[in-house]
């Protein structure tokens, strides 16, 4: 990867609050063109490193590049070319989309927009455009929300927890703005807690856990990387994930809440060593499955933990 | 500039659209006249007094006479009675049954005719008069009339050691500056922090700050906003002042434009300060209570200050509220009521507050 093409660069970044390391030593890079996803738990710091990045706070220790601008140094500057979403989406809740998109114009005064008609088209709230912003549904607030972002036409949008919230339909269709948004060359790091959304829309994920990127790559990189078995999932009230570790097959094995993932890389074997337990009545199979690994089982395996929706 | 004018545009599209906010900016300081109105009018512009006359000359009759001629429109001004003894008189002030009671002292006609300084008593129950400055600035006004009239050689002839009334100032008079004065207090307190703490709670002003939007226009753009309910809340109480219950505006308006802006300013200040501090929308309200409850009835507001100001600890506060002197002023500007202090007193120390407020807040504003 030539660093011309990283349009944004952090190195070292630390932020903490007291005694919490809430950032604990982030460094990426993210390409021109891509859809980066920032993957983790609530909690995990990957607010507080995407605000690091925008410049709405300041790293206690290292540095971040923005289209080869430093922050903190050239904040005004990379304001004008970047697009930000936040979390919070409160906003003059009694002025109608068309009003808030007209307003936030005159904020860029003398640098190239995008029209108040394109934005509202983009993010499909044309029914919606003189509607007042509170009487807007979750999903719609995050387009319009989305769309804010997008006024000063940016090289690169971000989107903290754009979907969160939303029902799946609403999640559906945000994700296609934000594929339109890839295809208009523009550059997109956003934060996520959903596991399917990382897989299906970023083109990159970093796995975010306690502050630190515990692992970096291409979703479908990154589940070849660890699995190249078959996930065989069911429930088994005794716990504990030793016991299937020594199965014939199973390169490894990891239990949560009851629930058991064994991974294998010979599938007939492996079941027939399950179900002869079963019989012996050593061990349960209830709500067996078979499928093939996931972001999910990736997340299990790095964290020791599940990270559900 | 343009940007702060959007801006300012949009938060009074806002505003406006908000129509319960809309309503009790406007309508509480009305409530509050028409309340008072109605109370002051009901108990109508007669004064009882009580006149004590030991003098046998010329001139105590005089202002006995004077007394019973003065006019208000139609109806006279004073209900005079005479009492032989001081003792009888004051025992009916106590009673309730006499607004103010005036002694004319024995020697009253000789003193005053040479060139000693003649004085009258003037005895009144702050207790039992929420009008009592009125009445005290109207007796005044009677005496030094006569004084002028009739004893004109002579340099001194007062009632009450206090400056001079040369019109009649209704109850109606002294209330409507007070309620302008409060309404501008509230504007700048209730209606600015903790709607300012909501724009920080609610993640507004950090949405903003991620725009290249510099702030002081955001924040001017703010303080443009409550200038203009301001000024809109003065046109309606003295509007509602003048056409409902007669008062009589008599100052120079481009004087109570710059006052009631530089009052604004002032309490927005200090709006802004309790927004410094405050960390919820909640806490922001309670400091905002418990600042506006002392401030509005320790400052002269619906009763004078004189009625306070016998309580040692409660004279110095009333000292220090900046809404005392915006009230003062705004009386004397609207009304040429009797001054508590100079004018210029008045704009000093509001000004001093308005600094600063506004260099404290500017220290102290977090933006998240």
């Amino acid at each position: 990867m030539g660093s011309e093409a990283n349009v944004i660069v952090a190195d070292g970044l630390r932020k903490y609050y007291g005694k919490t390391h809430a950032v604990d030593g982030i460094s990426l890079a993210v390409r021109h063109g891509e859809i980066f996803g920032m993957l983790g738990p609530n909690g995990a710091g990957k607010s507080t490193t995407i605000e690091m990045l925008e410049g709405l706070r300041t790293p206690d220790a290292g540095s971040v590049e923005i289209l080869g601008l430093r922050q903190p140094r050239d904040a005004t500057a990379i304001k004008r070319r970047i697009g930000i979403q936040l979390q919070t989406t409160a906003l003059y809740p009694r002025l109608s989309v068309t009003e808030i998109l007209d307003l936030f114009h005159t904020f860029y005064r003398g640098h190239p927009t995008l029209p108040t008609d394109d934005l509202i088209r983009l993010v499909d709230l044309d029914e919606k455009r003189e509607t007042r912003s509170k009487q807007l549904s979750g999903g719609q607030k995050q387009r319009l929300s989305v769309a804010l972002a997008l006024v000063n036409d940016p090289e690169i949008v971000f989107l903290d927890e754009p979907t969160t919230g939303l029902d799946p339909q609403a999640r559906r269709q945000l994700w296609d703005v934000i594929r339109a948004l890839r295809g208009r060359g523009k550059t997109i790091l956003l934060t996520t807690h959903y596991l399917e959304e990382a897989e299906q829309l970023c083109d990159r994920v970093a796995i975010v856990d306690h502050g630190k990127i515990i692992e970096q790559g291409a979703p479908s990189e990154l589940i070849q990387r660890y699995f190249q078995e078959i996930a065989i999932q069911f429930q088994d009230g005794h716990g504990g994930s030793d016991a299937y570790t020594r199965l014939p097959g199973v390169a490894h094995a990891a239990a949560e809440d009851g629930l058991v993932t064994v991974y294998s890389a010979d599938v007939p074997r492996t079941m027939a060593a399950l179900l002869e337990r079963e019989t012996s009545g050593e061990g349960k199979l209830r709500d067996l499955s078979v499928r093939s690994a996931t972001l999910e089982d990736v997340f299990l395996k790095l964290t020791g933990r599940a990270l559900r929706d | 500039m343009s940007t702060v004018w959007t801006l300012y545009r949009a938060s009074l599209k806002e505003f406006v659209r908000d129509r319960a906010a809309l309503f009790w900016t406007l309508a509480f300081p009305i409530l509050f006249i028409v309340m008072f109105g109605i109370i002051f009018k009901a108990g109508s512009t007669t004064y009882n007094i009580g006149i004590v006359n030991s003098d046998g000359g010329s001139v105590g009759l005089g202002l006995m006479q004077t007394f019973k001629d003065s006019k208000s429109g139609d109806s006279n001004v004073f209900n005079v009675q005479t009492y032989s003894t001081q003792d009888e008189a004051v025992g009916a002030l106590k009673a309730g049954k006499q607004d103010l009671v005036l002694v004319l002292p024995a020697s009253l006609s000789e003193t005053a005719t040479s060139p000693q300084p003649a004085t009258v008593d003037v005895f009144y129950d702050p207790s039992h008069s929420a009008s009592a400055q009125i009445e005290l600035g109207l007796v005044q006004g009677v005496i030094t009339q006569y004084a002028a009239q009739h004893l004109q050689s002579v340099p001194k002839l007062s009632a009450v050691p206090q400056s001079i009334q040369t019109h009649n100032l209704s109850a109606i008079d002294f209330l409507v500056p007070g309620i302008l004065a409060m309404s501008l207090m509230q504007l700048g307190l209730f209606g600015t922090a903790p709607a300012l703490v909501s724009l920080r709670q609610d993640g507004v002003l950090r949405r903003l700050g991620a725009t290249p939007l510099p702030r002081w226009m955001l924040l001017a753009s703010q303080v443009l906003l409550r200038l203009t309910i301001g000024l809109t809340q003065t046109a309606f109480i003295i509007g509602l002042g003048v056409a409902a219950f007669d008062m009589h505006v008599e100052g120079n308006w481009l004087a109570l434009l710059g006052l009631v802006l530089l009052g604004a300013v002032a309490f927005i200040g200090m709006g802004y300060l309790i927004a410094s501090f405050a960390r919820s929308v909640e806490s922001a309200s309670g400091i905002t209570s418990a600042v506006n409850f002392p401030m509005m009835f320790l400052s002269g507001i619906f009763f004078p200050i004189a009625s306070l100001a016998g309580v040692p600890v409660l004279a110095i506060i009333i000292k220090i509220l900046p809404l005392t002197y915006l009230g003062d002023a705004l009386r004397q500007i609207t009304v040429q009521g009797a001054p508590d202090f100079p004018l210029a007193l008045d704009i000093g120390v509001l000004a001093a507050w308005a600094i600063v407020c506004g260099l404290l807040s500017a220290r102290l504003f977090k933006w998240e």
